[in-house]
């Protein structure tokens, strides 16, 4: 049914001229609107697999000693429920709004970047269909969502799995701080004059935010994605124990992701409910100042409280402590969230249409969602609870209750923005009772279930009192989620064709993605109304009583440079990368193991390596001074020197590998060699990727297409050569002057 | 020595801090006059007392590695910016001085401030030398000033923009905390004196047995400590920023522009 939705989707979008070509048109889109509606149909599509996935999950669970399924099949298939749901349903979907919604309400034409934009949406797919592949190559992943080590290392889990499991993180991954950056970007170099950032609409607010984090904590996992990659299929240590490796370690790298990810995919979901709630309740958001700053500090606060995973793996009573009242902080940022929307809704002249509903069920599971969660911060009881199924329900709370009941919100409200026509009020009324009756009837028993001691990730469980009926309970849920979700196609697919004609307005809402037709042209507006508030189109409706102008009455903004922004906002990922490298070289540092050491490699000889490295950060500056002074020749050698004094670096580095070849040290021979390997090999992996782009630089420059206005792209490459400098004064500290000093 | 007996006899009144402060409180009104906030003022002695005459710099000295910590905090987060939230609006730094204020010199000195002391080397010696403790007291104050200059500086114009500021204290947390990370999972003792206290106060069996605080657990709860309770400073930080980027009428970056 599905695919029936794609190609009359597709129809209906196009221009007539397009029409001959439909296919080609949707696959080569550079538009943001239709990338955003790809993301979208990718997101419901994966959303149908993992949704099929939990329904086996239920069905073996239904009743005390099934065997319905096998075990092994049972593991994959929470493994795969897991993994699809997070990054190929919440993710997807979440970019995809974004990426439609973000660029209208800031006034733009597009994305700062709209390649670019494409590449993260085709790497959704291209990972989804990776981490399918697996179930032809072997056997799916069955190691859970998180893969734990050394579970996931390959005496436990010999099928390719894992690998692909690894891989198609890493696809994801990498197309998610692509997205990231494009967000930053466009938000600070593309917003229509007088849409000032403090004037920014709360949803756009807030996924910027998000970008952030998740250009911190995506590198991350794929720092650990590496390793274990490395450990798999290179046959390092990272994280298996009986070689000195520490699979704890594995933990913290995936919660130092894992914990961001949680409010990176609730965060979009907040946006949609700072919209959709002031619209259907007829006043403007009560406290702007505060969800805006209360979003920060949910993004600072959640990057250092990971350890509340972790409290059950033994790390001691101080640092449980720690992270418990760290972790009951986050409920302050978050509960003033709750206050603001519902201080909002009081005193409003409330329309209980179905994107309101959604948001009214939003808030009653969310605040559940969150008391839970409290709870789990409270280290003895987490200790009871860990595992069990009073946890499965607590995160289904957030992931269900809270964040896809705002999705579904987001799309009855903007659905009309995108078609051009309404969905229907009576089948979405439909789709939200069962899905609301079907989710508590699925989930609020398993705090139950878990108090009663039910694991989580059990095939199935002996006849204990209360379990079966209890069980039965939460798989019928199930068939009412089930329901609603397929009255909700069977919505989206025939509102598509017969739904009201919506308008450019149909809820009268106030932000600028209304002030268009729906569907919006290609290039988005005709005209902008003038911007001077939040609300552009309340002011513009209600001329007597507009809101008060926000800041100045100006209309100028600033916009820095879009190439500038992106690299910068590269880097920081890339940073967030070496650190975690560089942290595990040092952790492993402090524990040696038998074999070769630091003592191995040659010191003075790195030195004078690192000095052409060093050398070429002033070459390249040199280079970008020429060409903004249109000295073509002298910029042209600056350039040659920089690319010869990165090769002569990558040539020595070469022969140090080659020494510790030939010596018979190689990454699998112990940790030191493992983590020496991976650090200083993705360092060089750098070195040459930016010797790569200078190569085309020069050979653009040779051919004298670099006249003018190229002055901002070579920055950039400055920029990234610079940082990739500065990283190997970290890793030459830390691999070769550190043992010096011992 | 028992808990009860320590927290009430472990108080130092050292005259010469107290000189210190009382020099201080007479400079201040002799420079100030009544344009200052003394309340400032009061209260970053108050903290600059407590970190140094308290239980906890008897702690500190030797003891315990994560009284240290606090002490630290204390006097490069703490004091400094109270010290300078203390300064009338009109103040501004003598020309002399202006090189300090680069917002990546004091980026440099706010982090520089936590890693700098924490190389084994000269932990131990603060820890044992008292001139050395006073250099590193003396050290931290002032390398905490430049770093809150960039946040706290008495005149608006010589801040930096609300979200520069956010981007300043985000890196300076970020980096303070790799080093909490490092602190709390190093399997060696970076103070190594704290291992093997000198028991000079006869302490030592109530904090290994009554407080159940080993040395291991003493480093650990010293990184957490940078880890996580000073990331919380810079955010309160953060969210001054944000609150002074959302109440100005007219902010600073699009005057600026305009």
């Amino acid at each position: 049914m599905n695919g029936t939705a794609v190609v009359a989707e597709e129809l209906a979008l196009l221009d007539p001229a397009e029409r001959g070509h439909h296919r080609l048109a949707w696959l080569s889109t550079v538009d943001h609107k239709r990338i955003a509606v790809l993301y979208l149909l990718t997101g419901l599509f994966f959303f149908v697999v993992g949704g099929v996935e939990a329904l086996f999950i239920r069905l073996q669970l239904a009743v005390p000693n099934n065997h319905f399924l096998q075990p092994d099949t049972f593991n994959q298939l929470f493994t795969m429920h897991g993994t699809t749901m997070i990054f190929l349903v919440i993710m997807p979907l979440s970019f995809g709004l974004v990426n439609y919604l973000l660029p209208l309400q800031i006034g733009a034409r597009d994305m700062a970047f709209p390649r670019l934009n494409a590449l993260g949406f085709w790497l959704v797919p291209f990972g989804g269909i990776l981490l399918h592949f697996s179930i032809l190559a072997g056997g799916a992943p069955a190691v859970g969502w998180f893969s734990y080590a050394p579970l996931s290392e390959t005496p436990y889990a010999s099928t390719p799995g894992v690998d692909y499991w690894a891989i198609a993180l890493l696809v994801l991954g990498i197309g998610s701080v692509g997205f990231a950056i494009n967000t930053i970007a466009t938000v600070l170099s593309r917003r229509a004059p007088g849409m000032t950032m403090r004037r920014l609409p709360l949803f756009t607010w807030i996924n910027f935010v998000n970008a952030f984090m998740i250009i911190l904590a995506i590198p991350v996992l794929n720092a650990g994605l590496a390793m274990l990659l490395i450990d798999r299929q290179l046959e390092g240590h990272f994280f298996l124990p009986f070689h000195g490796g520490s699979a704890v370690l594995w933990q913290h790298i995936f919660w130092a992701f894992g914990h961001p990810e949680v409010y990176i995919i609730v965060l979009p979901a907040f946006g949609v409910v700072s919209e959709v709630i002031p619209v259907f309740s007829r006043k403007p958001i009560f406290g702007y100042e505060f969800v805006a700053a209360s979003t920060v500090a949910i993004a600072i606060l959640s990057m250092s409280v990971w350890g509340h995973h972790m409290f059950t793996v033994g790390m001691g009573r101080a640092a449980n402590s720690f992270f418990a009242i760290a972790s009951l902080l986050i409920a302050i940022p978050t509960g003033v969230k709750v206050l603001n929307w519902t201080a909002t809704m009081f005193g409003g002249r409330i329309r209980f249409a179905v994107p309101m509903l959604f948001c009214i069920a939003f808030l009653v599971q969310f605040l559940l969602a969150g008391i839970t969660g409290i709870s789990h911060a409270v280290v003895p009881l987490d200790w009871q609870t860990k595992n069990s199924y009073y946890l499965i329900a607590h995160f289904h709370f957030v992931a269900v209750g809270a964040i896809l009941f705002a999705l579904l919100a987001a799309v009855q409200f903007w659905f009309p923005k995108m078609s051009g026509r309404m969905l229907s009020e009576r089948l979405g009324k439909w789709s939200f009772w069962l899905m609301v009756i079907g989710f508590n009837m699925t989930f609020i028993i398993q705090h139950f279930l878990g108090l009663l001691g039910m694991p989580r990730r059990v095939f199935t469980y002996p006849d204990l009192p209360h379990w079966a009926w209890m069980n039965m309970l939460s798989t019928v849920g199930v068939f009412f989620m089930s329901a609603a979700s397929l009255i909700l196609l069977w919505n989206i697919v025939i509102s598509f064709s017969r739904g009201k004609i919506a308008g450019d307005n149909p809820w009268n809402a106030w932000t600028l993605e209304w002030a268009t037709t729906s569907p919006p042209p290609h290039e988005n507006f005709h005209a902008l109304p003038p911007i001077r508030s939040r609300r552009p189109l309340w002011d513009a409706a209600n001329p007597d009583r507009p809101d008060p102008v926000v800041g100045n009455n100006t209309s100028e903004i600033e916009s820095p440079d879009k190439n500038k922004v992106s690299i910068l906002s590269f880097i920081v990922s890339e940073a967030a990368f070496f650190t975690v490298l560089l942290l595990a070289y040092l952790f492993f540092y402090a524990h040696p193991q038998p074999g070769p050491g630091p003592r191995e490699l040659n010191v003075p000889r790195t030195l004078i390596f690192s000095l052409c490295l060093f050398a070429s950060s002033f070459t390249i500056w040199r280079s970008e001074i020429s060409l903004s002074k249109q000295r073509r020749s002298s910029m042209l050698g600056w350039l040659a020197l920089t690319i010869m004094l990165g090769g002569i670096f990558l040539v020595g580095q070469g022969l140090e590998y080659w020494k510790l070849f030939q010596t018979g040290v190689n990454v699998s021979t112990n940790l030191f060699a493992t983590t020496f390997f991976t650090l200083t090999g993705f360092h060089g992996l750098h070195v040459f990727f930016g010797l790569v782009a200078l190569l085309i630089f020069l050979w653009l420059a040779w051919q004298g297409d670099f006249a003018s206005g190229r002055g901002p792209a070579l920055a950039a490459a400055g920029y990234y050569w610079h940082f990739v400098d500065i990283v190997w004064v970290f890793v030459l500290l830390a691999v070769y002057i550190l043992p010096l000093m011992r | 020595m028992t808990t009860y007996e320590f927290l009430t006899s472990a108080w130092r009144w050292n005259s010469i801090l107290l000189l210190f402060s009382a020099l201080a409180v007479v400079g201040y009104f002799l420079a100030f006059g009544r344009q200052g906030r003394p309340v400032y003022l009061a209260a970053a002695l108050a903290v600059f007392l407590l970190a140094l005459i308290s239980p906890v710099s008897a702690l500190a000295e030797g003891y315990l590695f994560s009284a240290h910590m606090v002490q630290h905090i204390l006097l490069v987060l703490i004091v400094p910016a109270l010290l300078l939230l203390s300064l009338p609006r009109s103040f501004s730094l003598p020309r002399l001085l202006a090189g300090f204020t680069y917002p990546l010199v004091g980026w440099i000195a706010g982090v520089g401030a936590m890693w700098f002391w924490h190389e084994p080397t000269l932990c131990n010696a603060a820890t044992t030398s008292r001139a050395v403790f006073a250099i590193q007291t003396i050290s931290l104050l002032l390398m905490g000033s430049v770093f809150w200059w960039q946040v706290l500086a008495p005149r608006d114009a010589e801040r930096l923009s609300p979200a520069a500021g956010i981007a300043y204290l985000f890196t300076a947390c970020t980096a303070c905390s790799i080093l909490g990370i490092i602190l709390t999972f190093a399997p060696v003792a970076i103070c190594s004196v704290y291992q093997q206290p000198v028991d000079r106060l006869g302490l030592l069996n109530t904090i290994r047995g009554n407080w159940g605080l080993t040395s291991d657990k003493d480093q650990q709860i010293g990184g957490l400590l940078m880890w996580v309770p000073m990331c919380l400073i810079y955010l309160a930080a953060i969210l001054a920023q944000l609150a002074r980027w959302h109440s100005n009428p007219a902010p600073h970056s699009e005057k600026s522009n305009a």
